[in-house]
């Protein structure tokens, strides 16, 4: 079980660094699904334990949550929105991959070496899943920084929260369920509200490109 | 039973959704938060009748105790108010042609939703739930940022979301944390994450999971309350909203979000068994604050923005006398949350007269207010002469007081600092704003209040104001010293 | 003795069989009936008959390359085990140092560079310094790999390593080996000149690597460099299948075991050469500039492998 785990964890961590790897903004969008698609793995695993030892079923609720809402409709909602707005392929990115890239596994190692640092961390079997999660958080953040599209920094929302998902999953098996279930609220209408704002920032700036957001200054 | 102030704003938004005409929304708006603040005034007069002993109220996740009661008070108390003063704002905008009857409902709409994620926000228990609450304020109030649709209020809206979504993510791995180094010692499901359970736990907590909790959770809700260097979404928001939501965001917003970093530092105070920690990190987040406020205000070019950036120092002050954790100085942090709440308020309020007239959010083109409103400008000199410390007014004995403990704890520095720093604020603001009141009137503006009802509510805030620098009633004292009583550590 | 002598045979006999697979896979995938799959066997057969011919500005770099080529590839298959039942894994003759089987591979490929420069042909030039290129940035990705399979087994040794993931349950269900096993296949598919990286069935001059350092070979020449192309795509699959997948190693010595290894061997490797010639219709090939990107997340795989080897000791 602790490998399955772990090899979860660090195959949705190598799946931000695909994220970070990306060119184009559909792909942002699959490689998101992907990730979130691990977490629901992770989520089943975690429920047939808790079936298992007392029959609970909250997992397998939040499990089928994640499937729908992150790994269909988010990512078709997201989809939806970029074949109204995005009509010419643009340079998304302010320094290139490699580069990217390398800084996102600094970042890791960074987590890595305060992680370990934590008392309570030691010698536990969840040391490595939570130091890969607060890297999935991070290297969202760092994403979201480096992207200039709208629908980028989206995506690098998301990814955030699946790293927070994660971290609570991970760490202490999940939040309890109402926590959990609130912030599965919040985030849709987070996104729903994002994506109705990309419609509006297209409708006046002619773009979805950020950079052009910068008259408010000081 | 009393918890039933929570579902009135729940109730007014879906009423809401099927009236069509102006005028009943805005009495329903009004009688509704009327409503709101009487019950949340009856509670508060259950919690001081009881004289010194504490108050506590709870009701499964839901929960008061004197400090949530005073966060509560403010924003029903402002919620109300304000109210009032948006139906004569709303009614001008409409007439005027900047918006149309559809806004006029979807502005009510999701300002009754926004009182209602922080109110739900201060009276729970479960620092879960507070999250998904304060998470919830972004998305309530990120139209009300971006209401009148133009590019720079769409800029606003979206620096506001993105900001304040990952910073507030940012405070939620804070939270997992904090669940996490309760593990082992909180051992029934309903007591995880509750503040109360954890702070009589606190001394069995892990505490080098702590303090990673703790600096999560300051910077995410810091953000949130706009400590630098997190604050820049904060002028823009505060200067596209419309005025009374600027109010709203200044005045209530960033207290609700303090108050959930206040909940924790009490947590990693009791846990550690002194403030050092946590206390220098909220020290060096307020000094900061105020030092960056300090010197874009003596530049700044926009009456809104600058008021903006005086919230972001007055939360830096708040964070400082916490941080400084003594009875007299958490005291006097309390009693800052409740002035600078109605003073920013009420100073905002009076902009949104100022823009309504003239039209534009440069300070330069503003001459004259004195002579053309004669109620506003009025409220607003005296105000801003309030919030840039004062006396008489109550933001100036609370600034005394904070300066008083720090320099009592010997941060002879710390506090020396920040003296300098309020009178180059108040330089600042002296410098920049005071040329709006003299000089001629341009020509094409007439004379008269744009708002009527609207200077009533300026007035009584205004009282209210004065009021407290003057005086401070008995029930008041013994409701502060009991909210200080709670966050120093006693549950 | 024997071991070595029969690892060479199987490797070297088995080598064309693989491309012949790999290409009976395109050809399905494209509704094609295509040529058999011991097509290789007789193109290197009837290139042995060919007469040469020598370009006269050629050097002698020219003529000893393809040797060079054809003999570090063949020694740094001895220095893999193929197919070794218990015992012999463990034998003096299998101590294959991981350096000294990069650094051989890196001696053919050197010699091949030089070839492809040596003629003073526009396209061997172009060709040579692409290998250069792709080759020095997947260098350290592949041997960041192997040290932390070395570090999981404390020695640098290929046969440690894997008797190493013999002794694990399911080696590449292990969170360091998993990301090395991704990286190897990233390798494994430049390494070779695979399709994301250098199409090999191409002759079109702005895009091609590998073929463009040959270009101007021809007859026996042609026919040892072809043979040492596929004999080095053949120990990588066998270097992945061995360390991921292993399952001889722990069969009983003896003839009968032998022959049951060398079966399983044979089905393991057609069965990557099928996920490689999947690999190959789903992807298509990158942009030359683009190959940085993929080196990049190469080398980050390692460096994270390695990392979590190293930090957390698991």
């Amino acid at each position: 079980m602790t490998t399955y785990m772990d090899i979860i964890s660090l195959l949705i961590l190598v799946s931000s660094f695909v994220l970070v790897a990306n060119k184009k903004q559909t792909s942002y969008i699959k490689t998101f699904r992907i990730q979130s698609f691990l977490i629901a793995l992770s989520m089943a695993a975690i429920g047939f334990r808790h079936f298992q030892q007392n029959g609970r079923i909250d997992a397998f609720i939040l499990c089928a949550l994640i499937i729908g809402l992150k790994v269909i409709y988010i990512p078709n909602l997201l989809n939806k929105t970029y074949d109204k707005v995005e009509h010419k392929v643009e340079k998304d990115f302010y320094l290139n991959i490699p580069i990217l890239t390398l800084l996102a596994c600094g970042i890791a190692v960074f987590v890595y070496f305060i992680v370990t640092g934590i008392g309570q961390f030691d010698n536990r079997d969840i040391t490595m899943q939570v130091v890969n999660m607060v890297s999935v958080v991070l290297i969202g953040i760092f994403f979201m920084i480096t992207r200039k599209k709208a629908i980028g920094q989206i995506v690098g929302f998301l990814v955030v929260e699946n790293g927070i998902f994660g971290t609570a999953m991970f760490a202490a098996e999940g939040m309890p369920l109402i926590v959990d279930i609130g912030i599965f609220i919040d985030l849709l209408t987070g996104v729903l509200i994002m994506g109705l704002m990309v419609f509006r920032i297209n409708d006046k700036f002619d773009s979805i490109n950020t950079n052009k957001l910068k008259k408010l200054k000081g | 039973m009393k918890f039933i102030y929570l579902a009135v704003p729940v109730v007014i938004v879906i009423l809401l959704l099927f009236i069509k005409k102006r005028k009943f929304i805005y009495e329903l708006g009004i009688s509704a938060s009327l409503l709101e603040m009487l019950i949340t005034l009856s509670i508060t007069a259950d919690a001081v009748s009881g004289g010194q002993a504490s108050f506590k109220m709870s009701l499964g996740i839901f929960y008061l105790d004197s400090f949530s009661i005073i966060v509560l008070d403010i924003i029903t108390i402002l919620g109300f108010l304000i109210h009032i003063f948006s139906v004569g704002y709303m009614e001008r905008d409409c007439k005027s042609g900047k918006i149309d009857e559809k806004q006029v409902r979807l502005f009510f709409i999701l300002l009754n939703a926004f009182i209602f994620t922080m109110i739900l926000s201060v009276s729970v228990k479960n620092m879960g739930i507070m999250w998904v609450a304060i998470e919830a304020t972004t998305l309530a109030s990120v139209f009300l940022v971006g209401f009148y649709n133009k590019r720079e209020s769409l800029e606003a809206a979206w620096k506001y979301i993105i900001i304040c979504s990952v910073g507030i993510a940012m405070a939620f791995l804070g939270i997992v944390f904090l669940h996490l180094s309760s593990t082992g010692v909180l051992t029934h499901e309903h007591q995880f994450l509750n503040f109360t359970d954890l702070t009589v736990n606190a001394a069995n907590l892990d505490s080098s999971m702590l303090k990673f909790a703790f600096m999560f959770i300051l910077v995410g809700f810091g953000t949130k309350v706009g400590f630098a260097p997190l604050h820049t979404w904060l002028p823009a928001a505060h200067s596209q909203a419309p005025s009374p939501v600027s109010a709203m965001l200044s005045g209530v917003l960033l207290n609700s979000a303090m108050y959930g970093i206040i909940r924790t530092f009490t947590i990693v105070n009791i846990n550690l068994g002194n403030s050092v920690f946590a206390g220098r990190l909220m020290i060096f987040f307020g000094i900061f604050s105020i030092a960056i406020a300090a010197i874009v205000i003596l530049t700044q070019r926009e009456y809104k923005s600058l008021l903006a950036y005086s919230s972001i120092e007055h939360m830096g002050i708040i964070a400082l006398a916490v941080g400084i954790f003594t009875p007299a100085s958490v005291f006097a942090g309390l009693m800052h949350i409740i002035n600078h709440s109605f003073t920013k308020s009420m100073l905002f309020l009076s902009t949104g007269s100022i823009l309504q007239k003239y039209h534009t959010a440069k300070i330069s083109r503003i001459k004259g207010i004195l002579k053309t409103m004669p109620v506003s400008g009025t409220v607003f000199i005296l105000g801003l002469l309030a919030i840039a410390g004062t006396p008489p007014f109550g933001i100036f004995a609370c600034e005394w007081n904070v300066l008083l403990s720090i320099f009592n704890e010997h941060h002879f520095v710390t506090g020396s600092i920040a003296a300098v720093l309020f009178a180059v604020i108040f330089a600042g603001i002296v410098h920049c704003l005071f040329s709006m009141f003299y000089g001629e009137t341009p020509e094409t503006i007439e004379p008269g209040e744009p708002n009527k009802s609207g200077a009533v509510v300026l007035i009584v805030l205004f009282v209210i104001v004065l009021a407290a620098g003057l005086y401070m009633p008995d029930f008041l004292f013994n409701l502060l010293s009991n909210a200080s009583d709670v966050i120093m550590g006693e549950i | 003795m024997i071991y070595i002598i029969l690892q060479l045979i199987i490797i070297i006999g088995l080598a064309p069989l693989m491309n012949g697979i790999i290409r009976k896979i395109k050809a399905i995938s494209q509704k094609r009936k295509g040529a058999s799959v011991f097509q290789m066997y007789y193109d290197i057969s009837k290139l042995m008959r060919k007469d040469m011919v020598v370009s006269d500005t050629a050097s002698w770099i020219y003529t000893a390359a393809p040797y060079v080529v054809f003999g570090s590839t063949v020694a740094a298959a001895l220095l893999v085990p193929v197919c070794a039942t218990e015992g012999w894994l463990n034998s003096a003759f299998m101590g294959g140092d991981a350096l000294v089987f990069l650094y051989t591979l890196a001696l053919g490929r050197f010699f091949l560079m030089l070839a492809g420069l040596d003629t003073g042909s526009t396209f061997g030039g172009m060709g040579s310094s692409r290998e250069g290129l792709i080759s020095s940035l997947l260098e350290p990705s592949m041997l960041i790999g192997l040290f932390t399979l070395g570090l999981a087994s404390g020695s640098l040794s290929i046969s440690r390593m894997m008797a190493e993931s013999t002794a694990k349950a399911v080696p590449v269900l292990n969170p360091a080996y998993i990301v090395i096993f991704i990286v190897m296949i990233i390798v494994l598919l430049a390494e070779t000149c695979r399709i994301p990286v250098d199409d090999p069935a191409t002759h079109l001059e702005l895009t091609m690597v590998h073929e463009a350092m040959i270009l101007e070979y021809s007859g026996r020449q042609l026919a040892l460099m072809e043979l040492a192309a596929s004999v080095k795509q053949l120990i990588i699959m066998t270097l992945i299948v061995n360390m991921f997948f292993p399952i001889t190693f722990a069969l009983p010595a003896g003839a009968a075991g032998v022959a049951l290894a060398i079966l399983l061997y044979a089905a393991r490797v057609m069965l990557l050469s099928v996920l490689i010639g999947i690999v190959e219709v789903c992807t298509v090939k990158l942009r030359f500039f683009s190959v940085p990107n993929l080196a990049a997340i190469a080398f980050i795989l390692a460096l994270f492998g390695f990392v979590n080897y190293f930090v957390l000791g698991r």
